[in-house]
This record gives C-alpha cells, sequence and structure tokens, in this order.
C-alpha cells in the first residue's frame, strides 16, 4: 500500500480498510486484519493501527467481538457510500471547480465535460 | 512493566554540556524516536539511561529505585550501542559468540534461543571476531545483542546506521514484530527519519543537549504545516505567524509554519496548506543549530 504524507497516518489506514470494504476484500461481518498484522505488514507502529480501527469502530464501520477481533458491521458499504457522498462535493466538486476557473473555463464547459466523461463511463461499464 | 524517570539529567565534559537539565518520563508500551543532530547528546542520553558513564547533576530511577550501581534495575535496560571493528590501535578480538555470552551474563530476560534465530537470521558466524565483521554486520550483531536481551526497556543507538535498504526494512519488521509480542519499551536513535517515522508512536527532540520536544508523533505533526503559492497571498495567508523557515522562488513562497494546517486553510486564500512529514518537523526544529 502506498502511504503518502498528505493525510495523517492514521487516516490513511482508516481509508484503506474502508476501500478495501467497498471493494470487497473484507465483507460485512467479517474479520478484518488485527491491529498487531496491521502494523506488522504495513511497517507502523500498532498505536497509529489501532487510531485508524477505532476511528471506524466510532463510526459504526466496524465492531469489535470481545476476544476474537474486529468485523465489518453489516450496512457498512452503505455507511461508507453515504458519508463518502456526502464529502463528495466539498472533496471533489470544489476542487474541480476551482481548477477549472484557474483555467479559464466557464461553468457550461465543465458541465459538457463532466457530461462526455459520465457517457464514456457508462459506455465502458 | 515499570516506568523510567529521569530528572533534571545535567552531564557535562570538561566545559561542554552534553546535556542540560533533561527531565523526561518513559512509559511502558512505545517505541520511542529520539531524534537530534549530530552532536546534539543523543548518545550520552542513552549511555545516562543505561548508567554507563556517570551524571553531572540530576536523578535517574526506574520502577522508583535509583538505576546507578542497581544491578537489578540494569539487568531490564539495555542498550544496544554502535560496535567499533577496532579497540584502540588493534582489532576487535573478541568473537560474535563471546561478545554475545555477554549479554546472557547479564540481562536476566536474556532469551538464547531468540539470539540463535537472529545470528542465523541476519547470517552472523559466531566464530568470527568482531573486527572481521562488516559495518552492516557490526549493526546487526547490536541489534542482535538488544532484542535478545528481552529487556523491558532497551534503547538502540543508531541500529540501522550501517544497513542496506533491506536490511533497515528487515530490522524495522524485527522490531515491531518483538514489540507486539512482548510490549517491551524501545527507543531508536536514528538519523533516517523518512523509514523510521511510522515505526514511532512518540518522539524525543534534543537539540544542543536539551529535550525540546517529548510528544506523541502524530500530536507534534499535526502542529506543523507548509503554505505555498504566490508570495503576496502566501504572506496574506500567513499573517501573524512567525514562519519558522522561508523559501522563495521568484514570486513564488513556501513557509513552514508552527500552526496547525487547519487554521491557514480556514482563511480560504489561493494557496497550497499541506502538513510536513516528520523529517521536514525535524529540520524545521533543529536547522538553525550549528554542527559541533
Amino acid at each position: 500500500m502506498p502511504l503518502n504524507e498528505q493525510s495523517a497516518l492514521y487516516q490513511q489506514i482508516a481509508k484503506m480498510l474502508e476501500d478495501g470494504i467497498l471493494r470487497g476484500i473484507y465483507r460485512e461481518e467479517e474479520q478484518v486484519p488485527s491491529t498487531n498484522e496491521l502494523a506488522r505488514s504495513l511497517h507502523i507502529n500498532p498505536a497509529t493501527a489501532a487510531k485508524g480501527i477505532n476511528e471506524l469502530v466510532e463510526q459504526g464501520i466496524l465492531y469489535k467481538r470481545r476476544g476474537i477481533g474486529m468485523f465489518v458491521s453489516p450496512g457498512a458499504v452503505q455507511a461508507i457510500t453515504a458519508k463518502r457522498r456526502a464529502a463528495f462535493y466539498e472533496q471533489f466538486i470544489l476542487p474541480l471547480v476551482a481548477e477549472a476557473s484557474s483555467l479559464g473555463l466557464t461553468g457550461t464547459e465543465l458541465a459538457a465535460m463532466l457530461e462526455q466523461a459520465a457517457k464514456k463511463k457508462e459506455e465502458t461499464t | 512493566m515499570k516506568t523510567l524517570c529521569a530528572q533534571n539529567l545535567c552531564k557535562s565534559y570538561g566545559g561542554t554540556k552534553a546535556l542540560r537539565d533533561v527531565t523526561l518520563t518513559l512509559e511502558p508500551g512505545h517505541i520511542y524516536g529520539l531524534l537530534g543532530r549530530n552532536g546534539a547528546g543523543k548518545t550520552t542520553l542513552l549511555k545516562a539511561f543505561t548508567a554507563q558513564i556517570p551524571l553531572t547533576t540530576g536523578t535517574l530511577t526506574y520502577g522508583g529505585e535509583p538505576v546507578w550501581e542497581n544491578e537489578k534495575a540494569l539487568s531490564e535496560l539495555c542498550l544496544g550501542r554502535e560496535l567499533s571493528s577496532r579497540l584502540g590501535n588493534s582489532e576487535n578480538a573478541l568473537k560474535v559468540k563471546d561478545y554475545l555470552r555477554a549479554g546472557r551474563l547479564f540481562y536476566a530476560h536474556w532469551d538464547e534461543a531468540y539470539a540463535r534465530q537472529l545470528v542465523q537470521r541476519f547470517g552472523l558466524n559466531p566464530r568470527k571476531t568482531i573486527g572481521q565483521l562488516s559495518k552492516g554486520m557490526l549493526s546487526m550483531l547490536s541489534i542482535t545483542m538488544a532484542l535478545a536481551s528481552r529487556a523491558p526497556l532497551t534503547f538502540l543507538d543508531e541500529p540501522v546506521a550501517g544497513l542496506d535498504m533491506v536490511a533497515r526494512e528487515e530490522f524495522y519488521k524485527l522490531l515491531l514484530e518483538e514489540f507486539t509480542a512482548s510490549g517491551r519499551t524501545f527507543v531508536v536513535s536514528t538519523h533516517i527519519l523518512e523509514e523510521a517515522a511510522p515505526v514511532f508512536d512518540r518522539v524525543l527532540v534534543l537539540k544542543e543537549g536539551q529535550l525540546i520536544e517529548d510528544c506523541e508523533t502524530d500530536a507534534l505533526l499535526a502542529q506543523f504545516c507548509a503554505v505555498s503559492g504566490r508570495e503576496d497571498v502566501v504572506d496574506a495567508a500567513c499573517a501573524g505567524y512567525t514562519p519558522l523557515h522561508v523559501e522563495t522562488m521568484g514570486r513564488q513562497k513556501c513557509c513552514t509554519l508552527r500552526t496547525p494546517a487547519a487554521d491557514i486553510a480556514a482563511r480560504g486564500l489561493d494557496v497550497d496548506v499541506t502538513p510536513l512529514a516528520l523529517h521536514q518537523v525535524f529540520v524545521a526544529l533543529c536547522g538553525g543549530e550549528v554542527e559541533p
């Protein structure tokens, strides 16, 4: 996994687990890697891994089975999707519009490009 | 597990003050990174922690008891130090197996099987003398001693200094395996921060013998950011804060601030606000220091 320096390490761990859930690497009601497994395979401090996992526990995406480990909550895929949709405007649209505007692209031109890209994506999938 | 408490440690060598009033507590269950420029006092501090040098002033306790000349406390504290292939004017003729035997005698929790396993993993020849080892092999031997000591509090002084990239990765893997399995406390000094940063959950920064940071790694990183963009906009974005470091290139300007990124981003100006990595924070904190 490539770790970048643009966000705190524990947030990257949380995002990596979320991506794994969305991709079906970890299915609902299945166990995710333990803090120690993450620490050993990613060469990070277990406390950092635990912080990332705890963030997802707080959001109800993971839950703890006492004495066994961490599991993906039922409805986790939907929860992650809803959360990312809510952040989509701020995380993707606003920077997109800022970049378009600094290049002198109008709203109409941008909308046309989005339309074109969406159509292309629909055709390929 | 016990706590090591250092209060107002001072160490002078002649007129040189190597440690100035260092006060800190090493809590069990962490991997501490000990950072500092060359000559900042890292090795002196680690030697002081393990009572290998007398303190000028200050007190040092382990589990509430003084460390100095306390055989029981010292059998639980291990300093894996850089080995030298030479002793004075001659080659160090001590054999690898005899060096490790000293560990067996000295450390209460010494694990012989683990030591053998590490010797094998590193491909060390126990019959060779220390003087015959390469720089990388010397590092591996001192890592073997430190890990196999199973000392509840283990200090590693520049453990990766002689190691290549592959061996350094192997070392951090071993360290994390041992840490997750045992919960022992480690203090590791290194200059190669890019690789080590994710392993440290706390960092200690020494500057000219003074402890200037003692903090969770995440919390320290969150205090800094870099702001870059057009000079006048960067100045507006940083107004009211004193930059630690400024770089300009034409109208392009980049300021390093000890201010959370969110505070600058909240001003909504057309600048890039990026967090710093540990090695960048280190340069920002210690960059002004003159090399002795």
